[in-house]
């Protein structure tokens, strides 16, 4: 057993001070990015004059820092609730935060220093067909940032994945299959393992995947001559990239099964329908990256299908449980509404309201006409800033104990920051619906005259949202730098 | 301190024994080795993974025998199997294999000797996650591998055509794909009556 195994009772002292940089980590990074976006959006609607290869290269650490700290945040609520089902390895969640900063800092370098500006995604041939706007220097640092990034998550998970077998006595356990499958009378395993179990499922793979693209990318630009088929790459990339992304929101939503609970006083229940949404989105997390692919026309028809039929169904059934379950365990429990609740259940919305949009963007003939425009930030910053950052903020709060002491409802500050957040917010991600729905194209630095009042509304209302979450979130990181005294002393 | 010699039922020694040097002869001598390596895809997915074999055989017998190896000489170990394999792979020593038979005796005493049975006296020692890394490279170089070799723009080996190439790459491409689905497999499984 490790040095500093933590047992089943939860983290250790050391695993809780990793727990707290890592929020702090999240906090931090969280509102360097949306500073960034609202910079992003100011520079769109002519209020500040962004330099386009700044602006590109600000567009690049924005999506690629989103989704790095989406999974930082998430792994930490992952890692804290199942550390009280299972025992895990502290010094692998060090070396996962190790990583990921070094991973940070040659990335920061490679867009800053380097001029890389081929999007989080460094889609074949980008990286090497600059144009003159970056050396192959700069997109390999790149790359070989998001390489180290990903080798620190492989190490997590893979340690996630030797708790669950020795613990749990494998994945399909972990995930209720006995009970589900076989009619087995167990009790059936805690919200906690099952979630743990379906991202670990998904996401050795999907980083595997792209550990082999970066490689292959990275052999493309020091050898040219090995050229690399474009759809495979890009079949590779998303199979990684979405799946990732995706597992995000898989990791967070075990902060609602662990946190609602405690609040309303009744437990989340785990039954059969429970285990079968969680096992049906295992595949279809893994089957739905196609849905990236429809506008290349040479991808086979049947993998387009899939990527369309699943895209309808995929989120679903975790959605639908969770979304229900919530309903259930709060209605008329007499729970005492605080900023952590209310986060939660504004959570709940984005994520359920935030998955429309992309079904609608999943829709072959559609998707032919509104994937590169602004309809599809308009799905993922609905998706993510209305629904899983509101619950990793929730979890901070509860893991900070910030809200000791507060009245009904949450602190004075928490309350004003959530409902300028969640109505500005809104109106923020509707504006890039609109501009997706006029035909507004994405990834653009400079906008016709004609789209400048969206923009210009989108900017505003931007940074309502910055200042909102700057609000929350530095109150989350002074918490977590104050350390042990500040944290809760149930969680 | 290393964990004492795992008990042998005498009835199954000799042929603890007997599988590893039966399948080393097998894929080093006539009439199996000549017909392996004519072609490059038996080569390489077949010949190798024999050899490898047949020392591995041999290691989890040593294991058995005089008590495996503790974390420190593990990684030592699993490290210089993999500097074998790896060098073993490279094309100017794959053509030298076939066309000196020092080379291919060499090959075929390092495959076993450094790759297969360090790899076998070891393996059970390493940490899970060491185990799981090992796993994913394997699974993610195996891809990278085929691709190499389906999309290199001339011929590596100049003892094997340009098509027997391409579908050492497709191998390789299959290799990676089944490698993930035991490894996911075995995961969902979780650990088996009288497992190590």
């Amino acid at each position: 057993m490790p040095a500093d195994a933590p047992g089943r009772e939860g983290p250790t002292p050391f695993a809780r001070r990793i727990l707290a940089a890592y929020i702090a980590v999240t906090a931090l990074v969280l509102v360097l990015m949306m500073v960034l976006g609202v910079l992003m959006r100011l520079a769109q609607s002519e209020w500040l004059a962004l330099d386009p290869a700044l602006f590109y290269q600000s567009m690049t650490i924005h999506g690629v820092g989103m989704v790095g700290i989406a999974a930082v945040g998430g792994a930490a609520v992952m890692w804290y609730f199942l550390s009280h089902h299972v025992r895990l390895d502290a010094r692998i969640l060090l070396a996962n935060l190790v990583l990921f900063l070094a991973g940070t800092v040659a990335i920061l370098a490679a867009a800053f220093l380097g001029g890389f500006a081929g999007a989080w995604t460094f889609l074949f041939p980008l990286p090497a067909s600059s144009g003159g706007a970056w050396e192959s220097g700069a997109a390999a640092t790149f790359l070989l940032g998001l390489l180290g990034i990903g080798v620190g998550f492989l190490l997590l998970f893979l340690d996630v994945a030797r708790a669950l077998i020795r613990d749990r006595g494998g994945l399909a356990r972990a995930l209720g299959w006995p009970q589900l499958f076989a009619g087995s009378i167990e009790p059936a395993p805690p919200p906690t393992v099952v979630a743990s179990a379906m991202v670990t499922i998904v996401n050795i793979p999907a980083l595997v995947a792209g550990a082999a693209i970066i490689v292959i990318s990275l052999v493309n630009l020091i050898v040219p001559e090995f050229g690399v088929d474009a759809l495979f790459a890009k079949n590779m990339t998303y199979f990684f990239g979405h799946t990732f992304v995706n597992a995000t929101m898989y990791m967070t939503v075990i902060a609602v099964y662990e946190i609602l609970p405690r609040h309303t006083g009744r437990p989340w229940k785990v039954n059969r329908v429970f285990l079968a949404a969680w096992t049906a989105s295992t595949a279809m997390v893994l089957l739905v990256y196609p849905h990236h692919l429809m506008m290349d026309f040479v991808m086979p028809a049947w993998a387009l299908a899939i990527g369309q039929v699943v895209s309808y169904l995929n989120g679903f059934p975790v959605l639908l449980v969770t979304g229900l379950g919530t309903l259930a365990i709060v209605h008329r429990s007499g729970i005492r509404w605080s900023a952590t609740t209310t986060l939660m259940f504004i959570g709940m919305f984005g994520w359920m309201a935030g998955v429309i949009p992309a079904i609608l963007d999943a829709t072959i003939v559609v998707n032919r006409v509104m994937h590169n425009t602004m309809w599809v930030p308009g799905h993922f910053h609905f998706y993510m800033l209305l629904g899983l950052v509101p619950m990793l903020v929730a979890f901070m709060y509860h893991f900070t104990g910030l809200e000791r002491g507060a009245p009904e409802g949450g602190a004075a500050p928490d309350r004003w920051a959530i409902g300028v957040f969640l109505f500005a917010g809104l109106g923020f991600v509707v504006t890039f619906l609109q501009s997706g729905r006029d035909g507004v194209p994405r990834r653009w630095a400079q906008h016709l005259p004609e789209w400048l009042l969206q923009d210009r509304i989108a900017a505003a209302l931007s940074l309502l949202v910055l200042a909102a979450g700057a609000v929350m979130l530095l109150r989350v990181l002074r918490g977590a730098l104050r350390g042990g005294a500040a944290w809760s002393a149930e969680a | 301190m290393p964990p004492a010699a795992l008990p042998l039922r005498p009835a199954a020694q000799p042929a603890a024994l007997l599988v590893p040097v039966v399948l080393f002869a097998a894929a080093a001598l006539p009439p199996l080795a000549p017909l392996l390596q004519a072609s490059l895809p038996l080569h390489v997915l077949v010949q190798f993974p024999l050899l490898v074999a047949a020392g591995f055989g041999a290691g989890r017998t040593a294991a058995r025998r005089r008590g495996p190896c503790d974390v420190a000489e593990a990684i030592a170990a699993l490290l210089l199997a993999i500097g074998c394999l790896a060098f073993w792979m490279l094309p100017r020593w794959l053509d030298a294999a076939v066309l000196d038979a020092r080379v291919d005796a060499l090959k075929a005493a390092s495959l076993a000797l450094l790759c297969g049975l360090p790899g076998g006296w070891c393996w059970g020692v390493l940490p899970a996650v060491a185990r799981g890394v090992l796993w994913a490279n394997g699974v993610s170089m195996a891809v990278v591998m085929g691709w190499l070799y389906l999309n290199a723009p001339e011929r590596l080996c100049t003892t094997y055509l340009l098509d027997e190439q391409a579908v050492l790459g497709e191998g390789m491409l299959i290799l990676g794909a089944g490698l993930a689905l035991w490894g996911i497999v075995a995961a969902l499984r979780g650990p088996q009556p009288g497992s190590s």
